[in-house]
């Protein structure tokens, strides 16, 4: 599990009118599972922060674009 | 009067940016955290930094906000060129 990507195999039916899509991915960021934020988390630099879209490293997600994702899963 | 847009106005600029979106940051967690000492004391240490940030670019560049939110130089040009979306 890399990278916060989870893949999946939609079912394929031989009826299906345009070409399959064999396998499909979705992004998991970490709030997902953090049901509350502690208090006194490692934070980021105002500059990276900026970059980044956080200013704590633990929530941080980087969010591949669905076309670069080809990782295990991926045939 | 236009301005030059030199690097010491996109430095102010960064600065500016990587302030308030901290102090955004702080704002969201302050809102479900409000007993955190440690970050309303970062808070308001942000909160002055900005100030002297926005002080600094004003004097030297113009007004950022209007309706009094900014100081304001002769003449009144807070809505002529450049605006945020086109430096």
């Amino acid at each position: 599990m890399k990278d916060q990507v989870r893949y999946y195999k939609p079912f394929i039916s031989p009826t299906d009118p345009c070409p399959p899509i064999r396998v499909k991915s979705y992004s998991t960021p970490p709030q997902l599972f953090i049901p509350f934020q502690p208090p006194n988390w490692p934070q980021f630099t105002p500059f990276e922060a900026l970059k980044l879209g956080t200013l704590w490293p633990a929530l941080y997600s980087p969010y591949q674009s669905k076309s670069n994702r080809s990782e295990e899963g991926e045939d | 009067m236009a301005i030059v847009l030199d690097d010491e106005y996109y430095r102010l600029l960064h600065e500016l940016q990587a302030v308030d979106f901290v102090l955004v940051e702080l704002t969201l967690y302050l809102d479900t955290h409000p007993d955190d000492t440690a970050a309303i004391a970062q808070y308001n240490q942000y909160g002055q930094l900005r100030q002297k940030i926005a002080a600094v670019y004003e004097s030297k560049y113009g007004p950022l906000k209007s309706f009094g939110q900014s100081p304001s130089g002769v003449p009144w040009s807070w809505n002529e060129a450049p605006w945020p979306w086109q430096v």
